[in-house]
């Protein structure tokens, strides 16, 4: 046992965190070597020191309460989620997410797209919904959209806004950056009149490629059957924007059609 | 609140009654690794509505502070990490190696056992100074262990790494914290640099063999 080793170590020692074996050489050692004795000195009064320097913070009063607030909110989202689910519209089952997955493969087997990119796209669909059952916190708050833009700045490779909607029963809630895949996304969440809205921002072509299209109100909707529900897509300069919540199916167009993306 | 079941009410209460213990030792954590409290409040927050949120899969019997801390440390990391790359350095080897004798003989007496109330404040302050300076992650590893006083291998937990990268980071975060402190000591007059080198640890041998002769 050298004084080198038992030096390094001082800490773990002070710790209670070597083995047994090791323990009792340390105390040895320590018996016999004066020099460690002072370090061991030194070390145990220099934790002291440091716990007593940097403790002692306590959580101000206000903080309690504003988080208990907090639990309030996602009381009533769940409670709002759980009246939704006895609806015949529910995003919470897998099974038409796997019937999904299974209708894109047969799409692209038949127009003869490789199976890597429908596999990929119905992968893809499957996280936006997951994304949406979810409801992960935001990161970023409503109260400032101009904090939603300078918080995707460098996270995403695309400029992030809130999508604008005429609607006034449409509001905005919140933010988060999230992945799809390997593609960096912006999850923005919206509240329609009691409903959550989930709308994903994100560049990628593989989820349009299987879309199918139409036309609401003059303006190009692309769109995916999950199921029973749908998932709408606006494209604009090269970005996605893709719509999905515990809405109705002609509500999720209209939202599409209407939101206003750029701005 | 109207329409809220009776298992949701008794989970929330029970919820509450886990973390309130905990929530100062979340607050001065996160009061450390942020820096602010604003960001520290916001933190807090975010740490315990994702916890509640996910509360359900939280394995009853663990360590519940520890599964805290967990997920504040990994709200913080993907919330303020700077593109990550504090990690790196962490993860890689250290920019700035730590060698073992960083303190001569004198130094160590001076700091070991200050001599009144206001040297001893003089030193708390600049050990906060020197800790302020550290890395995010260094600081994390001195609350964990010195302030919080959570095992090596709860910190793992917490951190996300083996026990013995805790216990090198840990030794690396305290020498670099003794490091800093020392240098400002000596500036501020609080403890006298030595001129003597640092002495070489004197050899067990040599040391009963001096014992002997005295005797």
């Amino acid at each position: 046992m050298t004084c080198k080793l038992v030096r390094r170590h001082l800490g773990a020692f002070i710790d209670g965190e070597l083995d047994p074996a090791s323990q009792i050489e340390f105390e040895r050692h320590l018996e016999a070597c004066a020099v460690c004795q002072e370090h061991l000195a030194f070390e145990r009064s220099f934790h002291q020191q440091a716990r007593e320097a940097i403790a002692g913070v306590h959580a101000p009063e206000h903080l309690w309460n504003r988080t208990l607030h907090r639990f309030d909110e996602i009381d009533a989202t769940r409670a709002e989620r759980t009246s939704i689910e006895a609806r015949p519209m529910r995003w919470r089952q897998t099974w038409p997410i796997a019937a999904a997955a299974a209708a894109v493969l047969i799409i692209g087997s038949v127009v003869g797209l490789p199976e890597s990119t429908a596999y990929q796209g119905a992968g893809m669909l499957q996280d936006v919904v997951n994304l949406h059952s979810q409801a992960l916190p935001s990161d970023v708050q409503a109260e400032a959209p101009q904090d939603v833009v300078r918080y995707f700045q460098g996270k995403t490779p695309f400029p992030v806004k809130p999508a604008r909607f005429a609607e006034p029963g449409m509001k905005f809630v919140g933010a988060r950056y999230i992945k799809v895949g390997a593609h960096p996304a912006a999850a923005l969440y919206y509240n329609h009149q009691g409903r959550r809205v989930t709308l994903l921002v994100f560049q990628s072509p593989e989820i349009v490629r299987n879309a199918h299209r139409t036309h609401v109100g003059g303006r190009e909707v692309l769109y995916h059957n999950v199921g029973g529900n749908v998932v709408t897509i606006r494209q604009h300069g090269g970005v996605n924007y893709a719509f999905f919540g515990d809405l109705d199916r002609p509500v999720l167009f209209q939202l599409a059609a209407n939101a206003r993306v750029a701005y | 609140m109207p329409g809220k079941s009776k298992k949701v009410e008794a989970q929330r209460r029970l919820f509450e009654a886990e973390v309130r213990p905990h929530l100062d030792t979340l607050y001065s954590i996160a009061l450390r690794l942020t820096r602010s409290p604003v960001d520290a409040e916001d933190l807090v927050q975010d740490t315990l509505v994702r916890a509640y949120r996910f509360y359900d899969r939280f394995e009853a019997g663990t360590n519940f502070k520890a599964w805290l801390l967990r997920i504040q440390m990994n709200s913080f990391v993907n919330r303020y990490r700077r593109a990550s790359r504090e990690k790196q350095v962490f993860d890689g080897p250290m920019a700035t190696p730590v060698g073992e004798g960083v303190m001569s003989r004198a130094t160590m007496r001076g700091l070991t056992d200050p001599v009144g109330d206001a040297e001893r404040q003089l030193i708390a302050q600049e050990i906060r100074r020197a800790f302020e300076e550290l890395s995010d992650e260094a600081r994390a590893m001195v609350m964990l262990a010195d302030v919080e006083e959570l095992s090596y291998k709860e910190i793992a937990e917490v951190v996300g790494c083996p026990i013995g990268t805790v216990m090198s980071r840990l030794h690396r975060a305290r020498k670099q914290l003794q490091g800093s402190l020392q240098a400002h000591a000596v500036q501020l007059g609080i403890i006298e640099e030595d001129d003597s080198e640092l002495e070489d640890p004197i050899p067990l041998e040599a040391f009963r063999a001096r014992k002997a002769a005295k005797s």
